[in-house]
């Protein structure tokens, strides 16, 4: 069957105006016209078949003329060339090394088509041989790429051999041509990555879908890319080569290092954790203060990541390796952060003005907290209290500050000493000395907590006995089994005795909420302040910097896509695209990348807090056992 | 080809439609939305500085005033590398896929592209939007596990928001290059 | 709508159904339509003087608010011994207590099956419980304003009357949130009163007065109804007497009151009942006649 290539005139392959292709001579009775070549007529009723796309490595543009080796997927009717075999070649070897890197890859790697580049006055005889290299390297469709001197456009025709099934296709397609760079594919890593079959089990015709399939067939033929171009070959190919090679050779002794120091480490970490789960510590008191306390949490969370980190086995995957290397990168920020907080503690005798600052804070503190409860016990804001529950609860509470007052003066001479080997805790990372700051500030708002959960528990108590007590006063009562109120006959002793408490309990309940109000206001300032420090902490251990530093510098290598650009167009050639990847985007990245934080934080949605301080319940900034996710 | 058609959003606002036929099987509409006018970037920037110097001459703070012309150069980098869209690109090639970039005035781009495989059809759909009925142009994309379903709505031209008459011609343009699609199925 | 013409054979008769088609337009009316309306089914016709009697349990309510208010104003005043009021309502109680076996011959008590006991530990339950509070009770209000103690005491005492169980079966009436109104608004009181042990008496005698009280008027007012309204009688005089002593306008409106309620609005009643005009019909929702209370339990 002849085929005549639309556009074939001015594609400029030599003086012949039409090539004729030798086919089987049945077919050559009716050739299939083609329409004229037509500019780009818009809403042209023509229906081509699938449009043949052919993906162009831009690194091959410069090639010399030769062979187009690379895959042909049959399902996006799409040819993606990875290389170009130069002239001279030996067939045969040409087909041994394409089987080779077949059997590396396990992907169908042929020989697609010809390469043809006019440097010089285009030659008649150039183009016929290329035309008879179709006959040697059988394939289908068999593709003709051609660029000429002086000019951008190139021409690129592709035909079939054999007659078309269905009578009424064209015998030859529209060619659609896309560059792409070879070495930014080859790096790059699809989000979310597609469902890729195996390496194991998938072979040549398995094949992910789209332009997934284009980035699959780039990373899997690596092998073809790994000659460059200094080895003299069988075969000269050209495709994009790597530099640096010198550098590799301090990656490679890494390499070879990292192995031994990660066993070491492996065993030192082992032998930790083993030290850490020792029964001693698990002694009822003990562990639950270990529980409580943020600082063994983040210490735990640590040695975690650093026994993932130096496991010695390797990362099975991408992700894996992404996640060991973001865990590396925040352990050495963490701990670089540590070491500056250090040297600036202990420069200039830091910790003694911090010591010497503190207990005259914590004095002042309780000073404000008596003042407070003075004016609680009086008559604050003009409220009415009951002035015997207020003078039982101000006195009660105030004996508890100077309980206080006298146990921080206790501890005075010692703070110093404690100041200075906490700060040694920051060699261990920034996040393990803020958790100690964080720990600290519990511990000194020591009393503010035990005066919330005394108030808490009071308010609790009256507001669980005025909501029952009130439906009592209605006549009804809560029934458990129905979840509903009923109604209900009591006893003449039960209603006089429950409205009698209902009467008390009503007139004592602003002075109780007053005390809790403010014992809340103070928990919760403290709280928010834990809560900081903890949000600050959760940002270290979880920021994904390493994805982030890539996706600053090789933004191509984290990619949510591709995306096309159109270039410069003429009438009658094909149409070039030019692919480039898509960078993830920021937020994405930090989203897929996440570290999981320590996760020994509540999570209260905003209801449920309003909902817990208005019933009195007791808010904590640890997780409960019993505790919702929200 | 290219020419250029002026449609208007659904405020009134001029819009520029630049349609490009590269070739029968890729085409891109291209909506302009006006620059940033001068003479509002003068108003809310003298309003926030005015205000400012009345809380001045109240407080007698410096800080308010620098405060206010930082916040106003950083309201202004965030709207224009966040906020204000200028040009907004559908571009469609036939058996490649959807692409879809806007470019910020700051001259940021973000570029969504959608393969053709996930694309189930273009459609133009109506939403109630504020205190009135508007209609856009969304991409359906299929359902990988449902082979009818579909499992998301892209919408399209979401800031420019043309007015129907633009959106029809947009819609003519794809859904010609979505027939050919339907005419040669995906097994060549 | 229906095209064909009607006929009016005298086969074809009209239905009150919907089911069937019928040779009639859609809002034709039969003449049979208004045959089943029916006027002042439940209209009953009142005795002038047994709603008088009737009445007496408003007048009954409304004298033991009086009796109540006035008793406190004089403790309060300081004209009252607290003793005194105390061993009063103790006698007077214990006389109750012995009337309201004696009166029906203890039927009651065999049906409701409450042995003299439990009576026991009720009575030793309000006492204690309210001697307990008393000191709590004298200082629980007293930040409050006194006009805002008035206030909630009148509004207390005003749903009492409004939820009191007068024997009519309506929604609104409950005698549980009624007795804990009468309370409330006697702890009120009582925290007002000079001295705890003022108001420990107070409210004991606010118990007699609300919650024992109307059980024995209820048990006089079945039994003997002749004794009932010499009673009530008494009573309203002695409350109309109370009153006087501190006010005598307030005695004078409270007088007018009484027989307004007792005289007045049993007239009224038995005039406007003549203007009744209820009509029933086919058109009225259907109505469940059977008691299926046996299902329910």
């Amino acid at each position: 069957m002849g085929l005549v290539s639309r556009g074939m005139a001015a594609a400029g392959l030599g003086t012949a105006p039409a090539v004729v292709r030798p086919g089987p001579p049945d077919a050559v009775p009716n050739p299939t016209p083609n329409p004229p070549p037509e500019g780009a007529a818009p809403g042209s009723s023509r229906v081509p078949s699938m449009v043949l796309k052919a993906f162009f490595p831009t690194c091959c543009a410069s090639a010399d003329s030769g062979l187009l080796v690379g895959r042909w997927v049959p399902e996006q009717s799409s040819a993606v060339v990875l290389a170009v075999v130069h002239f001279p070649f030996i067939p045969i070897q040409v087909k041994e090394l394409l089987a080779q890197v077949q059997q590396a890859s396990r992907i169908g790697l042929a020989v697609l088509g010809t390469w043809c580049h006019h440097r010089q006055e285009p030659e008649e005889s150039l183009g016929h041989f290329l035309e008879g290299l179709g006959t040697i390297f059988s394939h289908e469709p068999w593709l003709q790429l051609c660029r000429e001197r002086g000019s951008k456009f190139w021409s690129c025709k592709a035909t079939h051999w054999q007659v078309p099934i269905s009578p009424g296709a064209p015998g030859e397609d529209q060619v659609m041509l896309i560059f792409y760079d070879q070495r930014k594919v080859l790096l790059s890593q699809l989000h979310p990555p597609a469902a890729l079959p195996d390496h194991q089990a998938g072979d040549a015709t398995a094949s992910a879908g789209g332009l997934a399939a284009v980035f699959d067939t780039v990373a899997r033929s690596e092998a073809l890319f790994r000659s460059d171009r200094f080895d003299e070959g069988l075969v000269r190919l050209s495709h994009w080569q790597s530099e640096g090679v010198e550098a590799s050779i301090l990656v490679e002794l890494a390499k070879r290092a990292s192995g031994p120091v990660c066993l070491l480490l492996a065993y030192l970490l082992s032998l930790i954790s083993a030290a850490s789960t020792c029964w001693v510590f698990k002694l009822w008191p003990l562990s639950f203060i270990w529980s409580k306390l943020s600082t063994c949490e983040q210490l735990r969370h640590r040695l975690e990541q650093l026994t993932f980190i130096f496991s010695t086995q390797k990362a099975e995957n991408t992700s894996q390796l992404m996640r060991k290397a973001n865990m590396l990168v925040s352990v050495l920020l963490d701990v670089a952060l540590g070491f500056a907080l250090l040297s600036w503690l202990h420069g200039k005798d830091r910790i003694g003005q911090l010591a010497d600052a503190l207990v005259p804070v914590a004095d002042r503190v309780a000073e404000e907290l008596q003042h407070l409860l003075q004016w609680l016990m009086g008559a604050p804001a003009g409220l009415k209290m009951n002035r015997a529950l207020d003078q039982v609860l101000g006195r009660f509470f105030l004996y508890h500050i100077h309980l206080w007052i006298s146990y921080i003066h206790l501890m005075s001479p010692f703070i110093e000493r404690i100041l200075w080997h906490m700060g040694l805790s920051a060699c261990l990372g920034l996040t393990v000395a803020l958790s100690i700051l964080s720990d600290i500030i519990a511990l000194l708002t020591f009393h503010i907590y035990c005066f919330y959960v005394y108030g808490a528990r009071l308010y609790c108590l009256k507001i669980c006995g005025l909501s029952s007590l009130w439906r009592l006063f209605r006549g009804k009562k809560w029934n458990v089994l129905r979840q509903r109120v009923d109604s209900c006959s009591y006893d003449l002793d039960q209603l006089f005795i429950g409205t009698l408490l209902f009467t008390v309990l009503v007139f004592l309940l602003p002075t109780t909420a007053l005390y809790y109000l403010v014992f809340t206001l103070l928990r919760l300032l403290v709280v928010t302040v834990q809560g900081l420090i903890h949000l600050l902490v959760d940002l270290i251990n979880s920021l994904p910097l390493y994805a982030l530093g890539l996706r600053l510098c090789r933004p191509y290598r984290l990619s949510a896509g591709v995306k096309f650009q159109v270039l410069e167009h003429e009438a009658g050639r094909p149409l070039r695209l030019l692919m480039q990847i898509n960078p993830l985007p920021y937020n994405r990245v930090v989203h897929t990348y996440r570290l999981p934080s320590c996760g020994c934080h509540p999570k209260h949605s905003w209801s449920s807090l309003c909902r817990k301080l208005f019933f009195g319940e007791l808010i904590y900034p640890w997780r409960q056992r019993g505790d919702k996710q929200d | 080809m290219e020419d250029e058609l002026s449609f208007s959003d659904i405020y009134g606002g001029r819009l520029a439609l630049q349609r490009r036929y590269y070739s029968p099987s890729c085409r891109e509409f291209c909506l302009s939305c006006p620059r940033l006018s001068l003479r509002s970037l003068t108003a809310v920037t003298c309003t926030v500085w005015l205000a400012a110097y009345g809380l001045f001459t109240l407080c007698e703070n410096s800080m308010i005033l620098s405060a206010a012309i930082f916040i106003t150069l950083l309201g202004l980098l965030g709207y224009l590398h966040f906020v204000k869209i200028d040009q907004e690109t559908l571009l469609i090639i036939d058996s490649l896929g959807i692409q879809m970039t806007s470019s910020y005035a700051s001259g940021k781009e973000s570029t969504t592209f959608i393969e053709m495989g996930k694309v189930k059809d273009v459609i133009i759909n109506e939403a109630i939007y504020m205190q009135k009925v508007i209609y856009y142009l969304c991409i359906l994309l299929n359902d990988p596990v449902e082979p009818h379903g579909i499992s998301q709505v892209v919408p399209v031209f979401q800031s420019a928001k043309p007015r129907l008459d633009c959106l029809i011609e947009v819609y003519r343009s794809c859904q010609e290059i979505l027939a050919h699609r339907k005419a040669t199925p995906t097994s060549s | 709508m229906c095209a064909q013409p009607v006929t009016d054979t005298p086969e074809t008769r009209w239905q009150k159904v919907l089911y069937e088609r019928q040779p009639f337009p859609d809002n034709y009316v039969d003449q049979r339509f208004l045959e089943e309306l029916r006027k002042n089914i439940h209209a009953r016709k009142y005795q002038y003087w047994a709603v008088v009697f009737e009445s007496s349990v408003v007048i009954q309510q409304l004298c033991s608010v009086c009796v109540f208010g006035v008793i406190w104003w004089y403790m309060d005043q300081g004209l009252l011994a607290p003793h005194w009021l105390f061993g009063t309502g103790l006698a007077l109680s214990l006389i109750g207590y012995v009337l309201f076996d004696l009166l029906d011959g203890g039927e009651g008590r065999r049906k409701s099956g409450r042995t003299r006991w439990a009576d026991l530990k009720s009575a030793l339950v309000f006492i204690t419980f309210t001697y307990g509070f008393s000191p709590v009770l004298k200082t629980l209000t007293e930040s409050v304003s006194t006009d805002t103690i008035y206030a909630m005491s009148v509004f207390m005492l005003l749903g009492h009357l409004i939820f009191f169980d007068y024997g009519a079966n309506a929604a609104i009436v409950s005698s549980a949130l009624s007795l804990n109104m009468a309370i409330f608004a006697s702890v009120c009181l009582a925290s007002r009163l000079p001295r705890s042990l003022h108001a420990f008496i107070m409210v004991t005698f606010a118990i007699q007065m609300f919650a024992l009280w109307p059980m024995l008027q209820k048990k006089l007012k079945a039994c003997t109804p002749r004794s009932y309204v010499g009673v009530t009688l008494l009573f309203a005089c002695s409350a109309l007497g109370g009153l006087l002593s501190i006010s005598v306008v307030g005695a004078t409106l409270f007088a007018l009151l009484l027989v307004s309620i007792s005289c007045l609005c049993p007239f009224y009643l038995i005039r406007l009942q003549l203007l009744k005009e209820n009509i029933h019909g086919p058109w009225d929702e259907a109505e469940i006649k059977e008691d299926l209370s046996r299902f329910l339990s």
